[in-house]
């Protein structure tokens, strides 16, 4: 059995990498299973989402452990996840990212596969969804699957819910990666935190689990608390004001679903905080003077 | 006071007595009484609460679950499809443990559809984390109401009550209700003052999203809550004897039980009956007792492993049937006997609102005296039903 977890957010279609994947499989004669684990479902969360390819029926329903392979589709998630944890002997790691293998931090040294697939998708597809392009640098890396198989199997699943061309240009897309991803191995240094959460039992959990402001060793809890929960790695791309062009109209400040333009009333300007910008780009979209531009935040 | 009064009116007075700071109402017979009184007495100047006119009965149930987490103390009423139609709310009132009280008049819920007595109603939601009684009648209705608010409102419970009154049979039939003097009522029930509640002065969250790192932990103190009200209902029950002259007997109720060779266990309504068919056999020399299931949430399990230990047969009745043989009374007590080898047999009588005779109960009782003498019986037995044989 070769067990496959995709770590990609909200977006970026972690999920229908998994799937495409376990059809390549099937239509190489295997079976296989793909299945996802959401948080609450936001565009931009980490999201989980798990492969399981085998010569014989699986069974198994669990989640996926100790992968063979693990997929990151988005490496600002080394900041804040162990991709790696569970990670088999000998397993390797299938990461977008910029950076060369050598240069990239797992805390351990494996074999790593490094393609810039979100470059790929932005020039292929148009939009930061990288999950064909991550499954072209899967097939070169682990050698599990041939890319024929994977371009099938992505015209099949993207044919059937979004036409031909969408599916000829995912499939592209699979192609260009796979040519362009990069086998080494990846560093060793960095020890990353375990991340604290807050589990209390059921008798130390308020009752109903109603809750209000509190602060325990895994940090604050309550009404307020998200303002821990920085959200600027989720974002592929963040908005940047022309103050020139703005009419101070404030549809901007109306229109941000999560509150990050504020209003600074004594020098009547507008501030983004983008420490909580997702980068959804709503505000550049209702801007009726297209005085918001989205550009690169990063990878 | 004795009044001559309905269910119904009795059950209203009851939530007057206990100063309820808001009334969500939606109709449904047999229920329209209570919320009617309790416009009246609004209206009237005599009850200092917020009455809301809802669209529905989820409504009613969004409304109470709202207010009752505002801080406020919270009464409403229903019935069959009403409660029904509640059903998402009620399983979100319960795990957000806010202390509301309903009282529902039984009645069947469709299809067919009828008005009568069946408890298919509130059965469909025993699992819904919501405390459940079964009176016998109307002064039982009414100090049930008092007593599910300090039931619900006790912070070793904090969850739902629903006081359950047969309709028709109680909701609509006039008795005489000593109806408590509210001096005596108050320093019965205090205030209600929760913990936790929204307030825009301290900020809080109640009944937020969980992934499932918290769920497990949450429906286990949810079950520890509906645990430890098994105690609080006997503490209240005393309490509730000292003050006001009447013992209901906490969780069960039993009758005639102390020297009974075979017991017949009731709900409601039907156990009002048993008590004078219990006296009538025991004239004629059957040692014969009667328990009445009380609370089926918290589910009596020691009470009744306790009171029918000596018997050489259980008879259950039940006015509903779960669709895989017996009813739920029936089903819940052989898993609370188990271990226990006397023979149980189920008594499906009153369904639709079917009225439960005195020959009926005679009939469950003598299949059941049967059964405790080693003969062959049915396990279900369906009185007075067309083409079945008992």
């Amino acid at each position: 059995m070769f067990e496959v977890r995709f770590h990609g957010r909200g977006g970026q279609g972690a999920v229908m990498a998994a799937q495409a994947l376990a059809e390549a499989a099937v239509i190489e004669g295997n079976y296989a299973v793909a299945f996802p684990f959401f948080g609450a479902e936001r565009r931009g969360a980490p999201v989980l989402a798990f492969t399981r390819i085998d010569a014989k029926k699986i069974y198994s329903k669990t989640q996926v452990y100790s992968p063979d392979c693990v997929v990151v589709l988005d490496d600002s998630l080394l900041d804040t996840i162990d991709v790696v944890a569970g990670l088999k002997p000998g397993g390797s790691v299938v990461i977008n990212s910029r950076d060369k293998p050598e240069d990239i931090d797992l805390g351990i040294s494996v074999k790593t596969a490094a393609v810039d697939a979100t470059s790929v998708a932005l020039e292929i597809l148009k939009a930061p969804i990288t999950n064909t392009a991550i499954l072209g640098a899967f097939a070169k890396a682990t050698g599990i699957i041939k890319l024929e198989s994977l371009e099938e199997a992505i015209k099949r699943r993207f044919g059937e819910k979004l036409g031909e061309k969408v599916a000829e240009r995912n499939s592209l897309a699979a192609r260009t990666a796979y040519g362009k991803t990069v086998i080494g191995k990846s560093k060793g240094i960095k020890k990353l935190e375990p991340k604290k959460q807050w589990l209390p039992t059921y008798q130390e959990l308020p009752a109903g689990g109603s809750l209000v402001e509190g602060k325990t060793d895994a940090g604050l809890i309550g009404p307020g608390s998200f303002i821990e929960n920085k959200v600027m790695g989720w974002a592929t791309f963040r908005p940047v004001r022309d103050r020139e062009k703005c009419t101070m109209c404030l549809l901007c400040w109306f229109y941000c679903p999560e509150g990050t333009i504020v209003r600074i009333s004594d020098r009547g300007d507008l501030m983004t905080n983008y420490d909580y910008c997702k980068g959804c780009g709503v505000c550049a979209n209702e801007c009726p003077v297209d005085a918001i531009k989205m550009v690169r935040a990063r990878v | 006071m004795k009044k001559v009064i309905t269910g119904d009116h009795a059950v209203a007075l009851g939530a007057k007595l206990c100063r309820v700071d808001v009334v969500p109402a939606y109709p449904i017979t047999p229920q329209t009484l209570i919320i009617e009184h309790i416009a009246d007495f609004v209206n009237d100047g005599e009850m200092d609460a917020k009455f809301l006119t809802m669209e529905s009965e989820h409504s009613v149930m969004s409304a109470a679950a709202a207010a009752s987490a505002a801080g406020a103390r919270v009464f409403t009423a229903t019935s069959s499809q009403g409660l029904a139609f509640m059903y998402e709310m009620l399983y979100a009132t319960a795990p957000m443990r806010l202390p509301i009280v309903m009282a529902n008049a039984n009645r069947t819920l469709a299809a067919p559809p009828g008005i009568w007595c069946e408890y298919n109603d509130s059965m469909g939601v025993r699992d819904s984390g919501w405390l459940q009684v079964y009176v016998e009648d109307n002064q039982e209705a009414l100090d049930m109401v008092i007593q599910s608010f300090r039931i619900a409102e006790d912070k070793r419970v904090l969850l739902p009550v629903m006081p359950c009154l047969d309709g028709f049979v109680l909701t609509h039939t006039v008795e005489p209700v000593d109806v408590p003097q509210q001096e005596d009522v108050d320093s019965f029930l205090s205030p209600y003052a929760p913990d936790i509640m929204l307030d825009p002065a301290r900020p809080t969250m109640i009944g937020i999203f969980m992934p499932a790192e918290y769920i497990m932990e949450l429906r286990r103190q949810t079950m520890g809550a509906v645990e430890s009200a098994k105690k609080v209902i006997g503490e209240i029950n005393d309490e509730f004897a000292k003050v006001f002259g009447r013992n209901y007997g906490g969780m069960i109720d039993t009758y005639m039980m102390e020297d009974a060779e075979v017991a017949l266990v009731t709900m409601g309504t039907v156990t009002s009956t048993s008590r004078e068919v219990v006296d009538e056999l025991r004239k004629v020399g059957k040692k014969v007792g009667l328990v009445k299931l009380r609370f089926f949430r918290p589910f009596p399990v020691d009470e009744l492993r306790k009171a029918l230990s000596g018997v050489s047969a259980v008879g259950v009745f039940d006015r509903s049937i779960s669709y895989h043989g017996g009813g739920p009374a029936f089903n819940e007590i052989q898993s609370a006997l188990y271990g226990m080898t006397m023979p149980v047999v189920n008594h499906l009588a009153g369904i639709g609102g079917r009225d439960v005779t005195r020959e009926q109960i005679i009939k469950m009782f003598e299949i059941t005296i049967k059964a405790g003498k080693g003969e062959k019986v049915n396990t279900i037995n369906w009185h007075n039903t067309r083409g079945e044989t008992v």
